[in-house]
């Protein structure tokens, strides 16, 4: 646990220096802020087919928390 | 008039008369807005898989409602009703195989050639979530939630926080969350012992809450989240994130329900037990599936949104490894194609893979030694799945969004030859799967 932590401090301060070159000025967000570029467009439909592979794949998670609260696995 | 009454237009002619000897006139006081009331994400799902296998009927709402000083609470409801079959773990074999039900009470008999499947299973599920999202200061945010779920033998009551903090002119973020969830499973008949043996029936009038032969009571499983995140806007048209997160859990992680069929060592077919006249019980020898009592998982997902003169792919990949020996890798593809202004087709395509359970195995060898886990529920096994579906999205003339998609989802087992025995070469011993996703769902309030 501890070398993951580790892991993935490195990881952020790297991502997050390396990534300082990148990105947009406040005036240029007019697509980003589009509903559609959104990550999760429709929280409903993602929640529905993370349920249904949680219960029918030995795998859950990822894009949030692992998920489960539910007997079906 | 009251007093109170008296101090208000007291206070009015006052306001007045400054205002006029000051030469302003009388402003009323700028009121933060607030938006009108509740947005609604609606949606109204159906899962059936073939060969009477599981059918779900789910209705899921979503609320938001939106503070000032971007300060979001959400609730959700879920409400799933569930009825089939599923398979319980034994193998296929040519004579009709009877098995004793979960209860413990009462038998059932399965045709020959086919999996054995366990059509007593019905369930209703209903499960709550909320959850509170603010800024704290300029650039972090935090998001606490809660979330319950109960079923005829299960319970669910978790929490959850989140933390993230904007750099680099809003374009990067960085994000952490923690989530723990405590779960009761109370199966019927009581929670049964790994790797014991399937009992005769008995017809008494136990509760079925721990009946003394291989039946404990009500059994709970804890279940830790973490995810670290990274969410980075490249550039104008490109949006990237990056997740790691890990799961930790403990307690009990059987599936109550599953067994596995012991098998002759040179046939391959499950051996028959004696019946003793009078008594309804298990035609063969079988076991109660046994897993660890806990389970580290790692997992990687990135995800990019790119949006191409109108259209927005959307392309997300993950890999998973645990402890129990699995990994398996997603990917996930969908594109957006608007048609005019107010409604868009987007096509999905999603691949998945796994390995199998390091415990996993399709039947046990009568004679051998007993493993210390074993399992053959068919989601722990090596298996494909492909998901091919599409999406119709429109506009209402009152600014509502509707949608409704199909999907089709399909499972195939790989089964090497070298895991068969004598007669279980050429029957079929992985019950594949397909399914059927069809959604409707409405937004509106926003």
């Amino acid at each position: 646990m501890r070398i993951c932590v580790s892991i993935v401090s490195l990881l952020v301060v790297g991502i997050t220096s390396g990534c300082s070159s990148m990105g947009v000025e406040p005036w240029e967000r007019d697509v980003l802020a589009k509903e559609e570029m959104q990550l999760t467009t429709d929280a409903v439909e993602a929640a529905t087919d993370d349920h249904i592979y949680f219960s029918k794949e030995a795998s859950s998670g990822g894009r949030g928390f692992g998920g489960g609260g539910c007997g079906c696995n | 008039m009251s007093n109170k009454d008296c101090n208000r237009s007291i206070a009015a002619a006052l306001t007045a008369a400054t205002c006029t000897l000051l030469g302003t006139s009388a402003v009323e006081p700028v009121q933060a807005q607030e938006e009108p009331g509740w947005d609604f994400n609606t949606a109204l799902l159906y899962y059936g898989e073939d060969n009477d296998r599981v059918q779900d009927l789910s209705l899921n709402i979503l609320s938001r409602r939106v503070f000032v000083d971007d300060r979001y609470l959400s609730l959700g409801l879920t409400v799933d009703a569930l009825t089939g079959a599923t398979p319980n773990g034994a193998l296929p074999q040519s004579v009709p195989q009877t098995f004793t039900q979960p209860s413990g009470r009462r038998t059932y008999t399965t045709t020959p050639g086919e999996f054995p499947i366990d059509d007593t299973f019905r369930d209703s599920r209903v499960a709550v979530t909320a959850a509170w999202e603010q800024p704290l200061g300029r650039l972090f945010a935090i998001n606490i939630g809660a979330s319950a779920s109960s079923e005829f033998d299960y319970t669910h009551l978790g929490l959850n926080a989140k933390i993230s903090r904007d750099f680099n002119k809003r374009n990067t973020t960085v994000s952490a969350g923690l989530a723990f969830a405590q779960d009761e499973l109370d199966p019927v008949g009581g929670a049964v012992m790994g790797l014991t043996q399937m009992p005769v029936a008995v017809d008494d009038d136990d509760d079925g809450d721990g009946d003394g032969r291989n039946r404990g009571p009500a059994e709970d499983k804890d279940v830790l989240d973490v995810v670290f995140g990274v969410t980075q806007v490249v550039s104008r048209n490109l949006l990237m994130q990056f997740n790691y997160s890990y799961s930790d859990s403990s307690g009990y992680l059987n599936d109550p329900y599953k067994i596995l069929s012991v098998v002759d060592g040179t046939s391959g077919d499950p051996v028959p037990i004696a019946q003793v006249p009078g008594v309804d019980g298990p035609s063969h020898l079988y076991l109660f599936e046994h897993r660890p009592d806990s389970r580290e998982k790692h997992s990687l997902y990135t995800q990019g949104k790119y949006y191409m003169d109108g259209k927005v792919l959307d392309l997300s990949y993950r890999y998973m490894t645990d402890d129990w020996e699995i990994d398996s890798h997603t990917v996930d593809l969908r594109l957006r194609w608007p048609l005019g202004s107010r409604s868009y087709l987007e096509p999905h395509l999603r691949f998945y893979t796994q390995t199998a359970a390091e415990f996993y195995r399709m039947s046990l060898i009568d004679g051998d030694p007993l493993p210390e886990y074993a399992s053959a529920d068919y989601r722990l096994g090596d298996f494909d799945a492909m998901t091919a579906g599409l999406k119709y999205g429109w506009k209402t003339s009152g600014g509502n969004d509707m949608s409704v998609r199909l999907e089709l989802y399909q499972q195939s087992g790989n089964v090497s030859p070298d895991q068969l025995i004598g007669n279980q070469v050429g029957r079929d011993n992985y019950p594949d799967l397909n399914a059927v996703i069809f959604q409707f769902g409405y937004q509106f309030g926003k």
